[in-house]
């Protein structure tokens, strides 16, 4: 925001930067290969549901948008609401290409609605070799990834295996450089 | 298919904002222009440096002042977790959080920059509203962080302060120049402090009521439910009235806490300071809502 908008008080959204998406694809394969964490087959795109008539359509016409582009790779595709009353699209399937090809549908399909400001975050689930979940959180509004590992206890997370995750795959994958804006998600449904 | 966004622009507000700070600005160089020529500077420096002082200290004592405290996540997990979100969408860094005890309903951000602001809710306005029109409530809050608002309203009312201590203090440091034909006398000057104050005292009323209106946008662009904000301000007036006389008297006691004086406190941005009235608000957020509506 320019000093004339901070002076006027201008208020706009930060489109969305869907491109940097499938940077995941690659770093998945970093991750199998070398660092021994795989996809827990789960992934979640979270948006601000409007309570608008051609959203509601919007959201049941997109369920349909990814079973149709996922005949042959059996997506699952749900959603529901978690609770602070964002939506969340969750696919369910074993191949993490899939996943990626399918939130990037969910995400499209959005955009092409003209919501696209509404986006927040895409959230793959993993497993690391110890078996403990861990996620990724690609931020639409910054085009950049990070991780988030939740720790036992209430709201506590893992920093530690989390800067040690960005120093592993900060190469291959477009890591949000301020800490500041490694927001948690709390209560993630998947 | 495409749609336009889903808010239109609203020039009305951003013309008149532009237009009263402009007026503000006149205003002002017609002031320092009349200290510069009688001696006054001395004054002026005084109430700069005493100006500086609020603007980096005031934080803590505001916070102090309205009995808030700052709360880890895990004391207050909704209240985090809500913002963290409203955040990701408004693309802001996470402010602190603080709350305060108070069952008065209210909510108010204070800081500089984004980088060093504060939101705080009481926990009044915590049990009166749902969860979304919470939301609604600390979205406001953060579009006057990401507007920078305390920033703006505290530099636009400081010649407004040094126009008011002329008048108060401006017989005792009487004008270096009074030997010299040229020069305005004290008079003078302080006749036009007085102008200077009571435009810009009106001016600064205009000013504080649109950066509302700009906020109340804000909190609607980056929630997407405009209606929840209208709800909350609905619930909160209704509160207010309900609230014992003593509450109110107790925390105008706490503005003598601010080293300048109440009219010009701006070291906080209060959800109800120098507002519009409730009603132009709600009336305003329902054409926002109508908007988002009928553009589907």
């Amino acid at each position: 925001m320019g000093l004339f908008d901070v002076l006027t008080g201008k208020r706009k959204l930060a489109r969305p930067a869907p491109d940097r998406l499938f940077a995941m694809t690659t770093a998945n394969i970093t991750f199998e290969t070398e660092l021994g964490i795989r996809t827990a087959g789960r992934a979640g795109i979270v948006f601000q549901a409007l309570a608008t008539a051609d959203f509601d359509q919007l959201v049941k016409d997109m369920v349909e948008v990814v079973q149709g582009i996922s005949e042959d790779s059996h997506t699952d595709v749900g959603s529901q609401d978690d609770e602070y009353g964002y939506r969340w699209i969750v696919l369910r399937d074993d191949d993490f290409d899939d996943l990626v090809v399918g939130i990037n549908a969910v995400s499209g399909a959005i955009e092409a609605g003209g919501y696209g400001d509404r986006l927040l975050c895409a959230v793959f689930a993993f497993t690391n070799s110890a078996g403990r979940p861990l996620y990724f959180i690609y931020n639409y509004k910054r085009g950049s990834f990070y991780p988030f590992v939740p720790a036992g206890g209430a709201q506590q997370r893992d920093s530690e295996s989390e800067l040690r995750l960005k120093a592993q795959i900060g190469a291959e994958l477009p890591i949000e450089p301020e800490l500041e804006r490694w927001f948690p998600l709390w209560g993630i449904p998947i | 298919m495409p749609r336009p966004t889903t808010f239109g622009k609203d020039t009305g507000l951003q013309v008149r904002m532009t237009l009263t700070l402009f007026l503000l600005g006149l205003v002002y160089a017609a002031l320092v222009g009349v200290i510069f020529a009688s001696g006054y500077t001395p004054l002026l420096i005084i109430v700069a440096v005493m100006f500086l002082v609020q603007v980096f200290a005031s934080d803590k004592l505001a916070l102090h002042a309205m009995g808030a405290r700052e709360v880890s996540p895990q004391e207050a997990p909704q209240l985090h977790a809500m913002v963290e979100r409203l955040c990701v969408q408004a693309n802001l860094p996470k402010p602190r959080i603080a709350v305060a005890n108070t069952p008065m309903p209210n909510a108010f951000a204070i800081g500089r920059s984004p980088k060093s602001a504060t939101v705080c809710a009481t926990t009044g306005i915590m049990d009166l509203l749902s969860p979304a029109e919470l939301e609604g409530v600390m979205a406001h809050e953060l579009t006057h962080v990401q507007n920078r608002d305390v920033m703006v309203m505290t530099i636009a009312s400081f010649f407004a302060t040094v126009a008011s201590y002329i008048v108060q203090f401006g017989f005792f440091f009487g004008g270096g120049g009074s030997d010299d034909d040229d020069s305005p006398s004290a008079a003078v000057v302080i006749l036009v402090s007085i102008g200077v104050y009571v435009v810009s005292f009106l001016l600064l009323q205009a000013l504080s009521r649109y950066r509302e209106y700009a906020a109340d946008r804000g909190a609607a662009i980056i929630t997407g439910r405009p209606s929840a904000l209208a709800s909350a301000l609905m619930r909160i007036s209704g509160g207010m009235e309900r609230i014992p006389q003593r509450d109110l008297r107790a925390s105008e006691e706490l503005a003598a806490f601010y080293i300048f004086p109440p009219h010009a406190k701006n070291s906080l941005m209060n959800l109800f300071s120098t507002h519009p009235p409730m009603e132009k608000r709600i009336a305003a957020l329902s054409r926002l809502e109508a908007q988002l509506q009928g553009a589907a």
